[in-house]
C-alpha cells in the first residue's frame, strides 16, 4: 500500500467491526421494530382468542356404556362429579351402582326398606321425600362421597394403583388423582327415622322443596292436601337431631270427579304447591300462609286435545316448570308479576319458552345442576340439550332404538348420563361451553325467569347459585352511546367554535398560548375530572338543575347581545379593539350570561316546573309544558336563525344599503328582540298544543332527577374531550393554505365570510376527522363515567338519569370475573367492542384526515 | 350574504352595464357581512372552555393549597346547652333564609361522629378558647380538647394550660422518635426476619418439590430451616424486648384534654402526630403548621383509611410503575420508530402499520388493561408461577396484577406515543444530513447514530416525557392489573432481591378514584383528594412543560441545523 500524503495509512475495506455493527443493527431494529408491532398486534389476536370460545359450538363425545341388568321401573339415574359411577333408582326404592369402568354393579341397596307410595325428587336427583302406605315419610338425600383414605392403610396392590386407572374398593372405587393422592369415590344415603304425620292414611303423592330453616314437604293424602314443614331440633343432653313436623292441613277442595292428582310438585321456596293431571290441568295453589291457602290459578300446559303430559322437571332454583307431552312439545312455565296479574297472588303462571318442535313424545327430561341447561329424553332414542332460557338447542344426540327411560347431567356439566328402556346406561363426555352467552343472549331480547317480557338486561352476577347470569349486551351499549352523545353535543361545537375562532380571529400572539393551554388539558387525569364531577359538579349542580338548564339559554343570549352592543361601536373603535379587548368582552358575557342564569332559575322553576323541579320530573305535579319548552326553545330559535337569514336578511340587506352603521346596528338589535320573543312565543305556543294532545315529556328524554346523571356526564366528558378535537380542528383550520385566505379576503370577503365559506369547507374533512377522533375517546372513557353516574345499567333516554358504559362495565366487573368464566370471556367482548369501536372510528378519520392534507397540499 | 350574491340578485336593474356595476358596488361593507354575533358565539365557545379549564385549576388549586393551612378553633353553645369545638369547614345558606355551618368536631372515638352541621340560628354563644388544641392523631382522626394536665408516670405534673403546653413541647419530641424507632424496628427488622424464615421456608418447599420428601435436599434446606427458625426467634424476641422497652417509656407521659362538653380524656403523647393551640398561631406558626403538613403528606405513610397522613407509598409507586415503563418502552418504541422510518421500505403496508400504530393512541386504555390482565397475569405470569415459584402456590406470586404486569401494560398503552413522537423527530432530520454522512463512507448505523439519533434525541426525549405523564396520569388499566387502596410493603425495599416487580402498588390516580369514590368517609377524605390531585395534576403538568420546553430546543436547533 502506497503511504499517504498525510502519513497515515488507511485500509481500503471496510473494518469488521464496521460491517458487523451494520449487520448487527440492521437485524437488532428489523427483528425489535417489527418485533414491536407484532407485539401491539398481538392485543387484538388476544382479545379475539378469549373471546372465540363464546362462539363456538358444544361438544359431546360417546364414552363408555354398560348394562344395568334388568331393572323394575326405574325412576332416575345419577351421575357423580367425576364420572366415574352411575346409579339407578327404582320405584321400591332399590338405589344400584354401577362403576363405569369395568361397567360392573358394585352396589345394591335399598335404603329405605320398605316400598314407598309416592317419592319426590328434587331435579338434579340429591335430596329427596318418601311417602308411605302407613302414612309416616322419610327425607334424605343422596349424595356421591370423596374422601381420601390413609394410603397407609390400604393394600399393597392398591397402593400400586398409577395414575387414571380405577380400581374397586369397598362399595365404590378408588382413583389416583393429579397431585398424587388416592381418592375414594362412593355414594351415600342420609335417611331420616320414618315421621309419622297425623293421619296414618296411605300418602299418595309428596313434594318436597328445601328451604333455610329445612325441608317442606306436601302431602296428599286421603283425598286431601297437608302441607308440612319441618324443623331440625338437636336435643342438648344426647346430641340427637330429632326433625319436628308441623302439619297444616290445606283448605283445598278437591274435584272429585278428577280424583287424585298425577303429579304434586312445590314451587322454589315453597309458597306455591303444584298439582297436575295427566291431561295438562294444573291447578297453583298459594300456600304463602298454609292458613288460608287457595287455589290462585288453573291453567292447560298441554294445549292439544288428547294428548297428556309425560314428563317434567323443575330447572335450577325450582321457579321453572318444564312440561314434556306426548306430542313431543317442550315448554317451561315460571310464574311473572304483571301490573294486570288478575289471580288472587298477583302472579301468572306463563308458558315463556318453547323447546324444538313436535316430535316423539318426551319420555326424560333433566335440568342442568348448576345452570339453565335441560335435556330431553324421548320415545325415539334422541336427546336433546336446550338452553332453557335462549331456546337454543345445544346437542342432539341419537341414542339407539329405545325409548330413553331417565337422564341426568353430571355436576360439572361435562357429562351426560342416559337410561334406555333396554336397561343400558350410557354416557357421554360433553363441553356445553357458553351457552348462556350466545348471540342471542348478548344481543337479542332474552325472555328472563321471573321477567315480565323478553327484555335486554345485564345482570352479570348475585349472592346465589340459582341465579342466572344476564348478558343482554344493549344496555352497556345503550349507556356507551348515551354518554357519547350527551359530552359530544356538549363537547364537539364549543371545541371547533373555539378552533374557529382561534384559527382565524384571534391574534399570533394570543394564538400560541392559549393553544398550548388547551392542548395540555388533553393529558389531564380523567380520573381528576371524574372526582370533580361525582364529588363537586354534581351536588352542586342538584341544588340549581333550573339554573343549569336555564344557562343554557342564557349563556348564549348573553354573547349574541354582547356581540349586537359590540356593533354599537363606532366601527374605528371595533377594529382597534378586535384583538384581546374583544376577547375580554365576550369573556365579560359569561358572568353576565351565568348570573342571569341564577336569577332566572328558580323563577323558570316557579312557572314551569309547578316550583320543584325534581318533584316535577318525578312527574308528580304540574304539566308537560315545560319540559317540552326546554327542548323546543333552540329549535325555534334555529328556526328563525334560518328564517332571519334566508328570508329576512337579504331584504334587511336591499333596504339598509344606504344606512349607517349605527342605523343598522340598532336594527339588528331590534331583530334580535324580535327573534328571541317570537322562539318563545312559538316555542310555547307549540308545547302547550303538545301538552293539550297528550304528549308529556317526562318518563321519555326527561325524568327522575338521579344526583349522578348523564347531564353531569355530557358536561365532564365534553370537556375532557374538548382539547383533543380542539387541536386536530385548529390545526386543519390553519393548515389550509395562506393564499386562499388572503385571495378571499383581498377579493373583499369580510374576516368572517372567509372563514365560513372559504376555510371551513376546504379544512371540512380535517374537521371530520377531529370530530371522529373525539368521539373515539368519548367511547372508550373509563374513570368520568365509572365515577360521575351510577353505574346502572338500565336503557334509559331520560339525560337525568345514570345509566352504565362498556368500559366502566369492565372496570366494575372484570377485577371479579373468574378466569374463562362465561363472565370473564363476556367482559373481554366488551373490551373487544370498544377495541374495534374506537379503532375503526380512529382509522376512518385517519383516511379522512390524510385525503384533507394531500388536498390542502395540492392547492 | 356575499356581496357576490347581491350583484346577481339585482338583475332589475335596467340601467346601462357600467352605471348598475357603480350603483352596486357600496363603499362600506354592511354590517351584517361581518358576522358579528356568530364570530361571539365562536370566541364565546373559546372563552368558555379557558374559562372552564381556568375554574378547575383554580379549584383545584384553592382547595388543594389551602386544606394544609390551619383553621382557626370555634366553640359553639348550642340551644339546649349542648357545646361544641371544632373547625368550620364550610357554611351554606338554607332555603329559608338562615345560614348553616359544617363543623369539623373530631373526637371520632367518643362521639362517633367526624362533623356535625350547626344552625346559625340555633347557637347562643361563639367563642375562640385561648387554649383550643388541635391534635391530630395516629388514629381515631382529630382531636379538639383545652389541655388541663400533663401526667409523667401517672402524676400530674402540670395543670395550668401554659405549663401544659410548655411540658407538651419538651416531651412530644422524644415520644414520637420513640414512635419512629419502634416503627422502623417493626417494619424493617421484623420484616428482614420474616423475609428470610419465609425464604427459608420456600427454600424447604422447592427442595420437597424437586425431589421429594424425606431426600437429602429436602433434610439439608430443613435443617436450614429450623436453624433459621431458631435464630430468629431469638432475634425476635431482641427485638421485642426493644419495642417493649420504647413503647414502656412512651407510656410513661400522657396529656389530660376536656372537650367541649366537658369530658376528659387521657391522650398518650406517641399517639399524637402533631398539635397546636390553633387560636394562638401568629402567621409563622400557621406556615410552619402548613409546610409540615405538607412535608407529612409527601413523605409519609397514609393513616386512616389513607383519609390522613400522607402519600408517599403512591407517590412512589406511581414513580417506580412509571420509571420500569419507560425503561421498557423508550427503546421498543425507538426501535419501531427506526425500523419504520429508516430500514422498512416505504410503501404501502407501511404507511399501514403507521396508521395503525397512530390510531392504537385512540383506543381505550381501559381496553388494554383488559389485555394486561388476561395475557400478562393470567397466561404469563401464572406460566412463570408454575416454572419459577412453585413452592409458593397456589398463592399467586406473578399470576396476579403487580407492578411489572402494571408497567408492561402501560408500556403498551404509551407505546404509539413514542413511536408516533420519535418518527416525527428522525423525519425532521433533513435528508441532505443522511445523505452527506453517505457520501463520506459511513454505513447506515453510522449515520444513524452519529448524524440522525442525536438531532432526534430531543424528540425521542418529547415523546417519553408524554408517555410518562400519559402513564402517571391513567388509573383504569391499573385498577385491573395491580394498583391497589393499599399495599403493605414497598415495592422496593432493603430485603434482596430489592425490587420486587410482583407487589402489588399504590398509585396517586388509583388513590383519588380510592379516596373520592370508595372511602367511607367522603366528607374528611376530601381535603386528602384535593391535595393528591393536585400533586397530580401538578407532576403531569410539568412533565408537559418539560415536554414543551424541549420540544422548542428542538425547534431551535434545527433552525441552526438548517443554516
Amino acid at each position: 500500500m502506497k503511504p499517504r500524503a498525510t502519513g497515515t495509512r488507511r485500509p481500503r475495506k471496510t473494518r469488521f467491526s464496521v460491517t458487523f455493527s451494520e449487520g448487527a443493527s440492521r437485524a437488532l431494529i428489523t427483528v425489535g421494530g417489527i418485533g414491536t408491532i407484532a407485539a401491539v398486534a398481538l392485543i387484538f389476536v388476544f382479545l379475539l382468542w378469549v373471546v372465540v370460545p363464546l362462539f363456538t359450538a358444544p361438544t359431546v363425545e360417546a364414552a363408555e356404556r354398560l348394562s344395568a341388568g334388568s331393572l323394575e321401573a326405574p325412576r332416575a339415574v345419577l351421575i357423580d362429579e367425576y364420572q366415574l359411577l352411575a346409579s339407578t333408582l327404582d320405584a321400591d326404592g332399590t338405589l344400584r351402582t354401577f362403576d363405569f369402568a369395568s361397567g360392573e354393579k358394585i352396589g345394591e341397596r335399598k335404603p329405605l326398606e320398605q316400598r314407598p307410595s309416592a317419592v319426590s325428587l328434587s331435579p338434579e336427583g340429591r335430596d329427596f321425600a318418601a311417602g308411605f302406605e302407613d302414612g309416616s315419610v322419610r327425607i334424605g338425600r343422596f349424595g356421591y362421597r370423596s374422601y381420601f383414605p390413609p394410603e397407609a392403610e390400604l393394600a399393597p396392590e392398591l397402593r400400586a394403583i398409577e395414575d387414571g386407572v380405577v380400581v374397586r374398593y369397598e362399595d365404590g372405587v378408588l382413583q389416583r388423582v393429579q397431585d398424587g393422592a388416592l381418592r375414594f369415590q362412593g355414594i351415600d344415603v342420609e335417611l331420616s327415622d320414618p315421621l309419622s304425620m297425623r293421619k296414618s292414611t296411605p300418602i299418595e303423592r309428596i313434594a318436597h322443596t328445601a328451604r333455610d330453616d329445612g325441608m317442606v314437604l306436601c302431602v296428599w293424602t286421603d283425598g286431601g292436601l297437608i302441607f308440612v314443614e319441618t324443623e331440625e331440633r338437636t336435643n342438648f343432653l344426647t346430641g340427637e337431631v330429632v326433625l319436628d313436623l308441623s302439619e297444616t292441613e290445606l283448605a283445598y277442595e278437591p274435584d272429585p270427579s278428577r280424583g287424585t292428582p298425577d303429579y304434586l310438585l312445590l314451587v322454589g321456596r315453597g309458597d306455591n304447591v303444584l298439582l297436575l293431571w295427566e291431561d295438562g290441568r294444573l291447578e297453583r295453589v298459594d300456600v304463602r300462609d298454609p292458613e288460608s291457602a287457595s287455589v290462585v290459578e288453573v291453567v292447560d300446559v298441554v294445549p292439544a286435545d288428547g294428548e297428556v303430559v309425560t314428563a317434567l322437571s323443575f330447572l335450577i332454583g325450582k321457579s321453572t316448570l318444564v312440561v314434556g307431552d306426548s306430542t313431543g312439545a317442550v315448554r317451561s312455565w315460571f310464574r311473572i308479576k304483571p301490573e294486570a296479574a288478575g289471580t288472587p297472588d298477583g302472579t301468572v303462571f306463563v308458558p315463556a319458552h318453547r323447546f324444538g318442535s313436535t316430535g316423539s313424545a318426551v319420555t326424560a327430561l333433566a335440568p342442568s345442576p348448576r345452570s339453565r341447561l335441560i335435556s330431553v329424553g324421548r320415545e325415539d332414542g334422541t336427546v336433546q340439550i336446550y338452553q332453557a332460557t335462549t331456546e337454543a338447542l345445544l346437542v342432539e344426540l341419537e341414542v339407539g332404538p329405545d325409548a330413553i327411560r331417565a337422564l341426568s347431567m353430571s355436576p360439572k356439566e361435562d357429562g351426560l348420563c342416559v337410561l334406555t328402556a333396554a336397561d343400558e346406561v350410557m354416557r357421554w363426555d360433553m363441553d356445553p361451553r357458553h351457552p348462556e352467552a350466545d348471540l342471542t343472549a348478548l344481543f337479542a331480547p332474552v325472555w328472563y325467569e321471573g321477567y315480565e317480557q323478553p327484555a335486554h338486561v345485564w345482570q352479570s352476577e348475585s349472592g346465589t347459585d340459582e341465579f342466572e347470569p344476564k348478558l343482554g349486551f344493549l344496555p352497556l351499549i345503550y349507556g356507551t352511546l348515551k354518554a357519547t352523545l350527551y359530552s359530544m353535543l356538549f363537547g364537539a361545537p364549543l371545541a371547533l367554535f373555539a378552533a374557529l375562532y382561534t384559527s382565524e380571529f384571534l391574534s399570533r400572539r394570543l394564538r400560541t398560548p392559549i393553544k398550548s393551554i388547551i392542548e395540555m388539558m388533553a393529558s389531564l387525569p380523567s380520573v381528576v375530572l371524574g372526582f370533580l364531577a361525582a364529588l363537586v359538579i354534581a351536588p352542586v349542580a342538584q341544588t340549581v338543575v333550573p339554573a343549569t338548564l336555564v344557562s343554557f339559554v342564557t349563556l348564549p343570549l348573553a354573547l349574541l347581545l354582547g356581540a349586537y352592543l359590540w356593533q354599537l361601536l363606532p366601527q374605528r373603535l371595533s377594529i382597534r379593539w378586535s384583538g384581546w379587548q374583544r376577547l375580554c368582552c365576550m369573556g365579560l358575557a359569561l358572568p353576565v350570561g351565568v348570573l342571569s342564569a341564577l336569577a332566572l332559575g328558580p323563577w323558570v322553576e316557579g312557572l314551569l316546573f309547578a316550583g320543584n323541579i325534581e318533584l316535577w320530573l318525578d312527574g308528580q305535579r304540574g304539566n308537560g309544558v315545560g319540559g317540552w319548552l326546554i327542548l323546543l326553545l333552540p329549535l325555534c330559535a334555529l328556526l328563525w336563525t334560518l328564517f332571519g337569514g334566508r328570508a329576512l336578511g337579504p331584504w334587511m340587506r336591499r333596504r339598509s344599503a344606504n344606512w349607517s352603521r349605527h342605523q343598522c346596528a340598532v336594527l339588528d338589535i331590534a331583530k334580535f328582540g324580535v327573534g328571541i320573543a317570537a322562539s318563545i312565543g312559538v316555542a310555547l305556543l307549540v308545547s302547550s298544543l303538545l301538552d293539550g294532545a297528550g304528549y308529556d315529556p317526562r318518563g321519555s328524554y326527561v325524568g327522575t332527577y338521579v344526583q349522578r346523571n348523564a347531564l353531569i356526564v355530557g358536561f365532564v366528558m365534553g370537556f375532557a374531550i374538548i382539547p383533543i378535537i380542539y387541536t386536530l380542528a385548529e390545526d386543519a383550520l390553519s393548515s389550509v393554505p395562506e393564499h386562499l385566505r388572503l385571495a378571499s379576503l383581498g377579493a373583499g370577503a369580510t374576516p368572517w365570510q372567509t372563514a365560513v365559506r372559504v376555510i371551513v369547507p376546504t379544512a371540512m374533512s380535517g374537521l371530520f376527522s377531529a370530530v371522529m377522533i373525539g368521539l373515539g375517546r368519548a367511547v372508550g372513557e373509563t374513570m368520568i363515567v365509572l365515577m360521575a353516574t351510577g353505574n346502572t345499567p338500565v336503557m334509559d333516554m331520560n339525560i337525568f338519569n345514570g345509566f352504565r358504559t362498556l368500559s366502566a362495565n369492565i372496570a366494575v366487573e372484570l377485577p371479579e370475573a373468574v378466569q374463562n368464566s362465561t363472565h370473564y370471556r363476556a367482559l373481554f367482548l366488551a373490551a373487544l367492542v370498544l377495541f374495534a369501536m374506537t379503532f375503526t372510528l380512529n382509522t376512518l378519520a385517519e383516511l379522512v384526515r390524510l385525503r384533507f392534507r394531500k388536498r390542502a397540499v395540492q392547492l | 350574504m356575499s356581496p357576490v350574491v347581491e350583484t346577481r340578485s339585482a338583475p332589475s336593474a335596467p340601467a346601462p352595464r357600467q352605471r348598475s356595476r357603480r350603483r352596486l358596488t357600496r363603499r362600506r361593507t354592511s354590517l351584517f357581512a361581518h358576522g358579528e354575533p356568530m364570530v361571539w358565539l365562536t370566541g364565546g365557545a373559546l372563552v368558555i372552555a379557558l374559562a372552564m379549564i381556568a375554574g378547575l385549576l383554580l379549584l383545584v388549586l384553592g382547595q388543594g393549597g389551602l386544606t394544609f393551612w390551619p383553621k382557626p378553633l370555634d366553640r359553639f353553645v348550642l340551644e339546649g346547652g349542648v357545646a361544641l369545638m371544632g373547625e368550620v369547614t364550610s357554611s351554606e345558606v338554607l332555603e329559608d333564609g338562615g345560614s348553616r355551618q359544617l363543623v369539623r368536631t373530631g373526637n371520632y372515638d367518643l362521639t362517633q361522629v367526624h362533623f356535625t352541621w350547626v344552625e346559625d340560628s340555633n347557637v347562643l354563644e361563639r367563642s375562640r378558647p385561648e387554649w383550643g388544641l388541635v391534635l391530630e392523631r395516629q388514629s381515631w382522626g382529630r382531636f379538639y380538647g383545652e389541655p388541663r394536665a400533663f401526667l409523667i408516670d401517672g402524676e400530674t405534673v402540670a395543670e395550668d394550660p401554659a405549663q401544659v403546653w410548655t411540658r407538651f413541647e419538651q416531651f412530644h419530641p422524644g415520644t414520637r422518635e420513640r414512635y419512629e424507632q419502634r416503627k422502623a424496628l417493626e417494619t424493617h427488622e421484623i420484616g428482614r426476619l420474616n423475609a428470610r424464615i419465609e425464604s427459608a421456608r420456600l427454600a424447604e418447599k422447592s427442595a420437597e418439590l424437586d425431589s421429594g420428601a424425606d431426600s437429602p435436599q429436602w433434610q439439608r434446606a430443613h435443617e436450614r430451616f429450623v436453624r433459621v427458625q431458631e435464630q430468629n426467634e431469638s432475634e425476635f424476641d431482641a427485638i421485642r424486648e426493644e419495642i417493649t422497652q420504647l413503647n414502656a417509656e412512651n407510656e410513661r407521659y400522657g396529656l389530660v384534654l376536656e372537650t367541649a362538653d366537658g369530658t376528659r380524656t387521657t391522650l398518650s403523647l406517641a399517639d399524637v402526630v402533631r398539635a397546636y393551640p390553633a387560636n394562638q398561631l401568629g402567621f409563622a406558626d400557621k406556615l410552619g403548621v402548613y409546610l409540615s403538613r405538607w412535608w407529612e403528606f409527601l413523605s409519609d405513610d397514609p393513616r386512616e383509611a389513607n383519609s390522613e397522613g400522607g402519600v408517599f407509598p403512591a407517590i412512589f409507586g406511581t414513580v417506580v410503575m412509571t420509571l420500569l415503563m419507560s425503561i421498557v418502552v423508550v427503546p421498543f418504541g425507538v426501535l419501531a420508530a427506526l425500523y419504520l422510518r429508516e430500514y422498512a421500505k416505504q410503501g404501502t403496508i407501511v404507511s399501514m402499520v403507521r396508521i395503525a400504530v397512530n390510531n392504537l393512541a385512540g383506543v381505550p386504555s381501559i381496553a388494554f388493561g383488559v389485555f394486561g390482565l388476561g395475557f400478562f397475569c393470567y397466561i404469563i405470569g401464572a406460566s412463570m408461577d408454575e416454572l419459577l415459584f412453585e413452592a409458593r402456590l397456589p398463592n399467586p406470586t406473578y399470576g396476579k396484577g403487580g407492578l411489572l404486569w402494571a408497567a408492561l401494560t402501560l408500556a403498551l398503552l404509551t407505546l404509539p406515543v413514542v413511536i408516533v413522537a420519535t418518527e416525527e423527530a428522525l423525519s425532521a432530520v433533513p435528508n441532505s444530513m443522511r445523505e452527506g454522512s453517505y457520501a463520506c463512507g459511513a454505513t447506515k448505523w453510522q449515520t444513524i447514530r452519529r448524524i440522525v439519533l442525536p438531532r432526534a434525541a430531543p424528540g425521542i426525549m418529547t415523546g417519553m416525557i408524554l408517555a410518562i405523564a400519559r402513564g402517571a396520569g391513567e388509573v383504569a388499566p391499573l385498577m385491573l392489573v395491580g394498583a391497589v387502596k393499599l399495599a403493605p410493603e414497598l415495592p422496593l425495599d432493603g430485603n434482596a432481591p430489592f425490587l420486587h416487580p410482583e407487589r402489588s402498588f399504590m398509585h396517586l390516580g388509583f388513590h383519588i378514584f380510592d379516596l373520592g369514590f370508595q372511602s367511607q368517609n367522603s366528607e374528611a377524605a376530601k381535603p386528602m383528594v384535593y391535595t393528591t390531585t393536585l400533586l397530580l395534576i401538578g407532576i403531569v403538568v410539568s412533565l408537559n412543560v418539560l415536554a414543551v420546553l424541549v420540544r422548542g430546543r428542538l425547534r431551535r436547533r434545527f433552525m441552526t441545523a438548517h443554516i
